[in-house]
């Protein structure tokens, strides 16, 4: 029988695939059946995840700053001619802080727009070039949060740039459809990460009980983003684009 | 850091009168969560340490926040 969730004979490209919830993606992706790209900062962090995958030697890593697009570029490239055109892109590379509005200045609004939002939109744009992407089409992730559909005090920065993943996620979505690209957004609740663990709501007992207690099936792991990626760059969810996929626990269903 | 930390303090909070190194800050009359939440984040962005609840919850003075923030940085 054939496995509509299988990642067989798919090339993916994970950014932020050195830790978190991108690490687990491109880990879930190896054991599907998928060659990974992982692109990340840090060279050390990125060689562990690939030492945790399925088949290292079928994979590719590159430590490039997502904000060296010619690195970038090159990199893509080099992939595709060594494992062929790619089928899907996860968008996973991302920041977070709590930062009230009377601290937010200039600089911290660049800082966040470009690493959230203007990378995952070249990444994007790369990606479906008619050199990259597969002739059958493919499947973008862009990673979200629940931050990108309700508020929370401290979270503008955040959520500025998540919401604006989700709208990008529907006019790519459109713009694409007849070259089989499919958009779509993730929005996870609070995932146990190294990145939740450095957050301002992780450092007691107290204030993370608040934030467990706002999640009705407690808080996330990373695999249940991976899993719920895997659903979004598999052949399953091919009637599926331009949208936003809640995976949080309950977080939004209040 | 004394100086400097006491006047972005002021500004932090928008206190009318500079904040001085002994006041008792939840005595302040515009001390609330959100004043607690733009501390604890200023403090994070500015110095790189996050101050656990425990922590601050022991703290009564400016001078406190800024003798935590030296032993810790």
């Amino acid at each position: 029988m054939k496995n509509p969730f299988s990642l067989v004979g798919k090339n993916i490209v994970v950014t932020g695939a050195s830790s978190g919830i991108g690490r687990q993606t491109a880990v879930i992706c190896s054991q599907m059946g998928a060659r990974v790209v992982l692109i990340a900062r840090n060279n050390e962090r990125l060689k562990e995840t690939l030492s945790l995958m399925q088949s290292p030697e079928n994979h590719l890593v590159y430590s490039i700053d997502l904000a060296e697009l010619s690195g970038i570029e090159a990199a893509i490239k080099e992939a595709v001619e060594k494992m062929g055109k790619l089928h899907g892109l996860v968008n996973a590379a991302g920041i977070s802080t709590t930062l009230p509005l009377k601290l937010i200045s200039n600089d911290k609004l660049d800082e966040f727009f470009k690493t959230n939002v203007y990378s995952a939109v070249l990444m994007s744009r790369l990606f479906t070039k008619q050199a990259i992407v597969s002739n059958e089409g493919g499947s973008v992730i862009m990673f979200s949060s629940v931050m990108g559909i309700v508020g929370e005090t401290g979270k503008t920065l955040y959520s500025l740039t998540k919401g604006a993943l989700i709208s990008a996620a529907k006019s790519m979505a459109l713009e694409f459809a007849s070259k089989k690209i499919r958009f779509n957004a993730i929005s996870p609740g609070v995932v146990v990460t190294p990145m939740s663990q450095n957050a301002v709501y992780s450092q007691d007992e107290e204030s993370l009980n608040k934030i467990t207690a706002l999640h009705p099936l407690g808080l996330g792991m990373p695999d249940d983003i991976a899993n719920a990626c895997v659903y979004l760059l598999s052949d399953a969810s091919r009637w599926v684009t331009g949208s936003n996929l809640v995976v949080d626990g309950g977080y939004t269903a209040r | 850091m004394e100086t400097k930390f006491l006047e972005q303090f002021t500004e932090l909070l928008e206190m009318e009168q500079p904040v001085k190194l002994n006041d008792i800050f939840r005595e302040y009359e515009n001390w609330d969560s959100l004043a607690y939440l733009s501390v604890i984040s200023f403090v994070d962005e500015e110095y790189g340490i996050v101050i656990p609840r425990e922590e601050f919850g022991k703290m009564k003075t400016v001078k406190d926040i800024i003798d935590f923030i030296a032993a810790n940085s």
